[in-house]
């Protein structure tokens, strides 16, 4: 097989980024845009952009039919969906395979099989790495109170078809699990079209830790080493870094073959995350979920390996093997990825979007920026709020830090409300440069302290 | 009240060319239209419109000589050099155009012919479902604008339309 020509299912940061690489590997692209992206610069940037419908997501960015549709009618030969919208939809791949096209993504059967997260836990456990201690599926709010006493209490309740921080809630005291449950089976079955719900401790001290991995057609299957993913608030990733600084060389072998272990399970293929919640009370890590895509933070790793993740992706979902093993695959150094997103932080994080009046990135040894936005551009309100990945790399974590600081100082927009401020509140924070910190430290700490 | 439209211009036009008098007023509701003949011809361009709430001027018309000329263009080769006036039918969705219902069959329209509002005039496909386009305005097809089999955008124009309203006042002005 052959990719020549690249249908870019996405928008924003990622649909140029996937353009980029392409047009390094001198393939041709395509880019749907909705009618509110008609301006934007993947439009602009690929060999041709193609009208798929109305600025809401559900009626373009979101209709599988409409994006074969548009793939078939420009002569693509392979799909590629970026993250959020279709990434993770087992249809869209399925859709691909029936219409002769190559969809540069894991397999439909990979998907299903990871898209829930029961089956995802029951296989981590039949290979032997630990899940955290949780129940199986709970039809019932006393079904819930049973399970949920039985592991003590807080718990966390989360829906089988969640999964990217979304479906889950805390019950602190076994009198709200009645009404949380209910709560949130009527949330599962509206999001996901499935009410399915499961209990899993809480994990008071805990840090994210996740593992990518690249898997090709003829079986093989490496890590690129872990991401630290703590700084999160309501489960939405804000600041990652690679390599964790809390992993020992012991730890890090025994997370990352964890990790192929459970994609070589699943005959994966293509690039995917394997997500771990890392106890560090008991120094203990568990399987958390597998994401089935490429993700928001993957040049972090690039940064840190050197490794080209979405020319890899290509490169496999042509067929070919994959052009590196796993003993080429080296750290080197240290890099970090603040999220700047259309959100003001003064509100609540409430969505800012609009006109960018000043766009002035940061420049400099060191300092990598993924991002759609130009001075006059309009950030629509019907997307997610991402305008750019500010990311550095450094010899090591104070490098990176320092060159974090100077790139968030010199970073301006005007215009729209962003997050930079609270970046660089973090970057500031003693806890953060000292690496206190767990995936509730946001929310339980610096959200009050911040502002004042 | 309704909505004035072009045609009820071209009337309110015809009115006055037709009658001796020189000017004429006009009240719909908040609407007031004074109009003055000038030589021999009266057009809207010339007249005053006002309207105390809205404000918004009725819908422009091309002066009559000009709008004569577009329908001799019509019938010529080299036509619609100047597409401005002409009302566009835009794909609601994106798939596959096709002009007929099947494959050899004759298609919906051809350029040229007078279509209803309500008439299809073409088909969009989309992974095997038939999505037909109605015209949504009648009058005459002045132009096919996509290719048969070829995939079409999201609002991408596929027929341009010379609205009924144009087409009787120029079929009027040059019997």
């Amino acid at each position: 097989m052959k990719v020549a020509r690249v249908f870019v299912a996405n928008r924003g940061e990622i649909a140029l980024r996937i353009i980029g690489a392409c047009r390094d590997l001198g393939i041709e692209t395509i880019v749907a845009v909705s009618a509110a992206d008609r301006e934007s610069k993947p439009a602009k940037a690929a060999g041709r952009a193609v009208c798929i419908g109305p600025p809401q997501a559900i009626h373009s960015y979101l209709k599988v039919q409409t994006i074969i549709a548009a793939a078939l009618g420009s002569g693509a030969d392979a799909i590629h969906p970026g993250y959020g919208f279709l990434a993770e939809r087992p249809d869209l791949a399925e859709a691909c395979e029936e219409n002769g096209l190559i969809f540069i993504g894991p397999t439909a059967d990979n998907i299903r099989k990871m898209g829930d997260k029961l089956l995802a836990r029951e296989m981590s456990r039949k290979l032997g790495i630990p899940i955290i201690p949780g129940s199986e599926m709970v039809a019932t709010s006393d079904e819930a109170q049973k399970a949920a006493t039985k592991l003590g209490f807080p718990v966390l309740i989360k829906a089988a078809a969640g999964g990217g921080g979304k479906g889950i809630k805390t019950v602190n005291a076994p009198e709200k699990i009645k009404e949380v449950f209910e709560e949130a089976s009527g949330e599962a079955l509206a999001a996901f079209g499935d009410g399915r719900l499961f209990i899993e401790r809480y994990i008071p001290d805990a840090r994210h830790i996740e593992v990518q991995i690249i898997g090709d057609r003829q079986g093989h299957i490496i890590h690129l080493f872990e991401r630290d993913c703590s700084l999160q608030r309501r489960y939405q990733k804000m600041l990652e870094e690679a390599p964790s600084p809390v992993m020992t060389a012991e730890l890090r072998e025994r997370i990352c073959d964890a990790a192929v272990r459970i994609a070589a399970h699943i005959g994966y293929e293509n690039a995917g995350t394997i997500e771990f919640v890392f106890d560090q009370d008991q120094k203990r890590f568990y399987f958390l979920e597998m994401n089935t895509r490429i993700q928001v933070e993957h040049p972090i790793t690039e940064m840190v390996t050197g490794v080209d993740l979405v020319k890899e992706q290509i490169n496999v979902a042509a067929g070919n093997p994959l052009s590196i093993s796993q003993a080429d695959v080296k750290v080197s150094g240290h890099s970090i990825e603040c999220r700047i997103n259309a959100e003001s932080p003064d509100r609540n994080f409430h969505p800012s979007p609009g006109r960018i009046d000043a766009w002035d990135p940061p420049e400099g040894e060191g300092i990598r920026i993924d991002s759609h936005c130009y001075a006059g551009c309009v950030v629509p309100p019907y997307y997610d709020s991402l305008l750019a990945k500010l990311v550095t790399w450094g010899t090591d974590r104070f490098d990176a830090v320092k060159k974090m600081q100077y790139a968030l100082d010199h970073f301006t927009i005007s215009g729209v409300d962003t997050t930079v401020p609270f970046h660089q509140h973090i970057l500031k924070n003693k806890d953060y440069l000292e690496g206190r910190i767990n995936t509730r430290w946001i929310e339980d700490t610096v959200l009050g302290e911040y502002g004042k | 009240m309704e909505p004035i439209t072009q045609e009820d211009v071209f009337l309110i036009l015809k009115l006055i060319e037709e009658s001796k008098y020189d000017e004429m007023h006009l009240e719909i509701g908040d609407l007031k239209i004074d109009l003055k003949k000038q030589g021999n011809r009266a057009s809207v361009a010339d007249s005053k419109c006002v309207s105390e709430k809205t404000a918004k001027p009725v819908v422009p018309v091309p002066p009559p000589e000009k709008m004569k000329k577009d329908k001799r263009a019509l019938d010529t080769a080299d036509a619609l050099t100047d597409e401005s006036g002409l009302i566009p039918i835009k794909a609601s969705l994106l798939g596959t155009f096709y002009r007929a219902p099947k494959p050899g069959a004759p298609a919906f329209v051809e350029a040229g012919q007078n279509i209803a509002a309500d008439d299809t005039v073409c088909i969009i496909e989309v992974m095997k479902l038939f999505n037909t386009v109605k015209a949504g305005v009648s009058g005459r097809i002045a132009k096919i604008c996509a290719k048969d089999g070829e995939m079409v955008e999201f609002q991408q124009t596929l027929f341009l339309v010379q609205e009924a309203g144009d087409l009787d006042e120029g079929m009027r002005k040059s019997a």
